[in-house]
């Protein structure tokens, strides 16, 4: 079975992410009539479209069976597939992280950091992440009675908490934040490199790619400085790494640093730009949940769910499978569909409202199985410690104007939410 | 306290707490959890969990 020609260009279609309203209306028709089904949009080879929750889980538990590395890992047209391969010596990734990776290089690599993500390790880190929270508070409440709480705190926040456990100087923090948007936002004009709308593939890979080049030669430097002097940081841990005695292969090593420095921030700011926009169009729920913080957990989980930053990725069969009754061949590309997921009705009372105390509330937004996202902990413990903060002092908010999805179809969310807002 | 961590997503069982939306009842021992059980949050087999004690 084919999805129908306009739902496959929907689900690819960067505009259809920042429209909201399109891209559920497509995920809800693929839910119901065809949940795992085969996608052929114009200019991309042919795909599955995983849409249930049970099957992502599914797909995602047997990571041998459904590797990550095999064929791109996001995304990518065929004309782009095609010039990667001719500039990566036949690889069809930009970069090699974790999220590239399959056994037994995924596992090795991952246990690098995998120590100072575990929750009791980032205790240690609470202290100070609040204080980083209250600044940036104290910043909102400076500004008077609006802001645009997606620009002026959500996406500065998590940069900033991030980079320091890298350990970038507060001084660069604005340039990461121009190459994440510019490589997470190659299709919104209002954030690429390139300042336009793409209309040639081959123009916007090139401004990607110069991006990863920037990207890298500011870890390269940073590489030698920690070798140099090893500190108490992200960087000095990826720099001074062995893997059976060897150091890591260096084009590894720049990915790690630029996966750290780009999905260690901008999902946990689409996703607390996106709960203060839930919070400031619903009156009763901001009175109950300020009234009673035993709910913070329940509605941070939620506000995960409601706006599940990775909207993607994709998986490669290496044999022969079934999945939902589907014949999968091996080498075939599977579209793992999270707000699709996120928005099951079989998992998810009414998945379409936002409710601060939803239990339970097994979202997929961070994934699952090997590959499940490396900084969720810390990720829940920021926003976590920032409405913990924010919550208390802020006595109204609404929004002041209409908030601004993000145009892009693999990590994405509001990149403007104006609000007006009382705080003491 | 006795807690067993999940070495993938550093999920903990805290047998006090069980896990009764899994049908694991409070006070299961870690060692009464079926040999097939999986970590509730990603998936790992229960083999590749490690006791740790936390204050």
């Amino acid at each position: 079975m084919t999805i129908p020609q306009e739902i496959a260009d929907t689900i690819v279609d960067p505009k259809a992410y920042a429209d909201g309203k399109r891209i559920d209306d497509a995920f809800s028709f693929l839910r119901k009539e065809m949940p795992l089904a085969q996608a052929t949009p114009a200019d991309y080879d042919p795909f599955w479209v995983v849409t249930k929750h049970a099957d992502i889980l599914e797909v995602e538990r047997q990571n041998d069976l459904f590797h990550n590395g095999d064929r791109a890992a996001t995304l990518v047209p065929r004309e782009v597939d095609l010039k990667v391969r001719e500039m990566m010596g036949g690889s069809p990734h930009l970069v090699r992280s974790l999220v590239q990776m399959d056994n037994p290089d995924h596992m090795a690599y991952r246990r690098i950091t995998q120590g100072a993500f575990l929750p009791q390790n980032l205790r240690k880190l609470e202290d100070r992440i609040r204080e980083i929270a209250r600044g940036f508070i104290d910043r909102m409440a400076a500004k008077g009675d609006t802001c645009d709480f997606a620009r002026d705190v959500a996406f500065l926040y998590p940069l900033h908490v991030i980079m320091e456990v890298l350990g970038v100087p507060e001084v660069d923090e604005p340039r990461m934040l121009k190459l994440t948007q510019e490589l997470f936002g190659s299709a919104d004009p209002e954030l690429n490199r390139l300042g336009a709308e793409v209309k040639d593939p081959a123009v916007g890979l090139a401004a990607m790619a110069e991006t990863v080049g920037e990207f890298i030669t500011y870890f390269n430097e940073m590489t030698e400085d920690r070798r140099r002097k090893p500190r108490e940081d992200l960087a000095s841990l990826i720099a001074n790494a062995t893997i059976d005695g060897q150091p890591l292969d260096h084009f590894a090593a720049m990915s790690y640093y630029i996966i750290a420095a780009t999905a260690g921030h901008d999902t946990t700011s689409n996703t607390t730009a996106g709960g203060l926009w839930a919070i400031a169009e619903r009156p009763d729920q901001f009175k109950r949940l300020k009234a009673d913080p035993s709910l913070i957990p329940s509605f941070l989980e939620e506000t995960i769910r409601w706006v599940t930053p990775v909207k993607h990725f994709m998986r490669t069969a290496t044999a022969d499978a079934e999945v939902h009754g589907q014949k999968i061949a091996k080498g075939d590309w599977m579209m793992l569909c999270y707000p699709s997921g996120n928005r099951d009705e079989d998992v998810f009372a009414d998945p379409f409202e936002f409710k601060i105390d939803r239990s339970p509330n097994k979202h997929v937004a961070f994934g699952y199985g090997a590959h499940v996202c490396l900084g969720q902990h810390l990720g829940r413990m920021e926003m976590r410690v920032l409405w913990e903060e924010l919550l208390p002092r802020l006595e109204s908010v609404e929004l002041n104007g209409t908030p601004k999805l993000m145009q892009a179809n693999f990590v994405c969310g509001p990149k403007s939410v104006p609000i007006r807002f009382k705080m003491h | 306290m006795k807690t067993w961590q999940c070495r993938t997503c550093g999920f903990i069982y805290f047998e006090a707490e069980g896990l009764p939306e899994e049908g694991i009842p409070a006070g299961t021992k870690w060692e009464e959890i079926p040999d097939d059980w999986i970590c509730p949050m990603c998936g790992t087999p229960k083999v590749d969990f490690d006791m740790i004690e936390l204050d």
